[in-house]
């Protein structure tokens, strides 16, 4: 507990000195904003994501001249937090960000669970705080005002591939479910069962793994046992892994393996390899969408060549332009608000309507956006490659041969 | 027959379960102290063996080695400096001094390695064994029978030589052993390095089948804990009864109930078991 507590008593000595430093520089003005992110844990592959998206949108809005927001420009400066994939640290990191480090905005942390937690800080200190990675309607019903959410609700990701596989093999009938027992990945797989169930399909295995499972036996060999045609499994990246590794090892095979979330990331492609082959995924978002916008970045293809570019030639996936939209969003809010002030930020995101390159954005009643159309995606000859909505499609979907 | 698949599964888990709480269980029944830092101490064995694997190519199964020599080393030197002045004191203070370590050991590794997941990544795995319609992934089934190789050994030292006689003679009443001139501080010394290395060497097993984060102790103490309970405090088969009941009961308590409740079905079964057989399994004074 000492060494807790040590280690937060440094982190406002560190943030009060980032204040001084800024404060020093008094010609440029600073936008601040406070990112609590999972840089190590086991959802280090998601908060190091994050990070590069919102990197990328602050260096490409700093090297645009900054944020206009009337007669001032500001200069986008974010501080980031290592909550360690601990959701309680994050919320002690965000709310020292705000009473500390005075934050004008926030960037929610990873998942909707943590985002949850968050947002009653933000909410009680009325600091606006968009968030790249949080589905979960449950996030949003909290009547809260200043949260706002980059992706639409879960049933707009897992109904497009029961459609489409109703469309192309009819006869795949047999739907074994695998869930992490966690807010966001139940929400999802409750989404699909119901919405399986509606379309005559039948549940055959319906399971959950507790938080921190590495030893998924016992689940597979009951999911190899039902014989299903669909396996779907919802969790975050180390455990997709994990699990299409174990698959492996207990010989559970079906003609499509559906995971969400992680399979196009090249973590996955990497540490499966063959076995990432045919994978299918549901996405927010795809370069292959080509959005054009009139936020700084202009365009999906933009975004694409500025990510490869500093980022080692990585395939940007929905998850990073998620990221800088937040950003992205911001910029335009404070513009069009003329200010930083934070209620009137917060009002310009509640009514905006605007193209972006990440497609086009109006948030809900309740901050959650709804004006995305997700498509599906599925990993082919080692690339993700987009399989649905048909006007953007690259290649038509792959089933395993049994 | 999707059964044997079931106990294949709980089987080759039980072996490495029963690696985790032998060492746990000497300790506790030698040296009446639940040791918090056993998981701590098979976390670094897996380090051990995951820095010799990426860092000099070592293969896990050979870290095994080191990994007993030096969590052993740690483990005498710990109880010699800081256990064995508070070894006869309530279980409450020699409970808070393991506390207290463990969480230091804790956070060292954290600052030392981080909190990322890490998992060795065989270049050579043994692959898969397809028995009919039985699949045995071989690399977690060596690491099984390694683990019983050690409990084995464990045993045999316990039993046939004259250190392990002295550390018995202690366990049965230390006051006579301190009578017939065994030297009683060294003798729980190396007591709790044998503890060590065992938690150690479960550590470096575990490295090729599961990631380990620094903060995965707990998972890993928790379940040496019901083992312990469930076999029988201070016996070593006891030990190795119950990983293997333990794994199985895993194995088949998800088919039953869910994977969601396979760590609480354990527990229930624990509190069950101290009301009905509360010296457990195979609990006897002795080995």
């Amino acid at each position: 507990m000492n060494l807790k507590t040590a280690g937060a008593a440094i982190a406002v000595a560190a943030l009060g000195i980032l204040a001084t430093v800024s404060g020093a520089n008094a010609e440029d003005k600073v936008l601040k904003i406070g990112a609590p992110l999972p840089l190590t844990g086991a959802l280090a592959p998601e908060g190091l994501r994050m990070k590069s998206g919102y990197d990328l949108w602050a260096k490409t809005q700093n090297e645009a001249g900054g944020i206009k927001a009337g007669a001032d420009t500001y200069k986008v400066e974010i501080s980031y937090s290592d909550y360690q994939s601990n959701t309680p640290r994050a919320v002690q990191s965000a709310e020292l960000m705000i009473t500390e480090g005075k934050v004008d905005a926030m960037f929610a942390p990873f998942g909707s669970g943590a985002t949850k937690a968050v947002s009653a800080i933000t909410e009680k200190y009325g600091v606006p705080m968009i968030a790249a990675q949080a589905a979960s309607a449950q996030v949003y019903d909290q009547g809260f005002k200043y949260l706002f959410g980059m992706y639409t609700p879960n049933d707009t990701v897992t109904r497009p591939l029961i459609n489409l596989i109703i469309a192309k093999n009819p006869s795949m009938k047999r739907v074994a479910v695998l869930s992490r027992n966690d807010l966001f990945p139940l929400a999802i797989a409750d989404e699909l069962i119901k919405y399986a169930k509606e379309k005559g399909f039948e549940i055959v295995s319906d399971q959950k793994f507790p938080i921190g499972t590495v030893d998924f036996s016992s689940a597979l060999t009951e999911i190899r046992s039902s014989n299903p045609d669909l396996i779907y499994v919802t969790g975050y990246t180390n455990d997709n892994i994990l699990i299409r590794k174990q698959m492996e090892e207990q010989g559970v095979t079906a003609p499509l393996i559906a995971m969400l979330i992680g399979p196009t990331t090249p973590e996955f492609i990497a540490a499966t390899g063959k076995l990432s082959e045919n994978v299918v995924t549901s996405a927010w978002w795809d370069v292959a969408a080509k959005f054009k916008g009139e936020d700084v970045f202009g365009s999906a293809q933009n975004f694409e060549q500025l990510y490869r570019k500093n980022y080692n030639n990585t395939y940007p996936d929905y998850s990073v332009a998620s990221a800088a939209a937040c950003g992205a969003v911001l910029a335009i809010a404070i513009t069009k608000a003329g200010t930083v002030d934070k209620a009137k930020v917060r009002d310009q995101l509640a009514t905006m309507d605007v193209p972006t390159f990440f497609g086009r954005v109006k948030f809900g009643p309740t901050g959650q956006i709804n004006s995305l159309k997700p498509p599906t995606m599925q990993i082919q000859d080692g690339k993700p490659t987009v399989v649905d909505p048909p006007e953007i499609a690259e290649a038509p979907i792959r089933f395993n041969k049994k | 027959m999707i059964f044997f698949q079931y106990l294949a599964n709980g089987l080759i888990l039980g072996g490495l379960y029963a690696c985790i709480a032998a060492g746990f269980s000497l300790v506790w029944g030698v040296l009446s102290i639940i040791n918090l830092l056993h998981g701590s101490f098979i976390v670094l064995g897996f380090y051990i063996a995951y820095f010799s694997y990426t860092l000099l190519g070592i293969h896990p199964f050979l870290s095994v080695i080191t990994s007993c020599v030096v969590l052993g080393g740690i483990g005498y030197f710990i109880q010699l400096g800081l256990i064995n002045r508070v070894v006869t004191s309530s279980v409450l203070v020699t409970l808070i001094l393991t506390f207290g370590l463990e969480l230091m050991m804790n956070n060292a590794m954290l600052v030392s390695f981080s909190a990322d997941y890490k998992k060795v990544l065989l270049a050579h795995p043994l692959g898969i064994a397809h028995l009919g319609n039985l699949f045995i992934p071989l690399d977690r089934a060596a690491s099984t029978v390694i683990a019983f190789l050690l409990i084995l050994s464990l045993w045999l030292v316990l039993r046939l030589t004259s250190v392990g006689r002295a550390i018995v003679a202690v366990r049965f009443d230390r006051q006579a052993a301190l009578l017939m001139g065994i030297d009683v501080n060294r003798t729980y010394a190396i007591t709790f390095a044998l503890g060590a290395a065992l938690a150690g060497a479960a550590g470096s097993l575990l490295s090729v089948s599961f990631p380990i984060a620094p903060l995965s102790g707990p998972l890993f103490l928790s379940k040496a804990f019901v083992i312990c309970v469930l076999g029988g405090v201070g016996s070593i088969p006891g030990a190795a009864i119950g990983g293997l009941a333990f794994g199985l009961l895993e194995s088949f308590g998800a088919v039953l109930f869910g994977s969601q409740y396979a760590l609480t079905l354990a527990f229930v079964v624990l509190i069950i078991l101290l009301l009905v057989r509360p010296h457990g399994l195979l609990g006897v004074r002795g080995f």
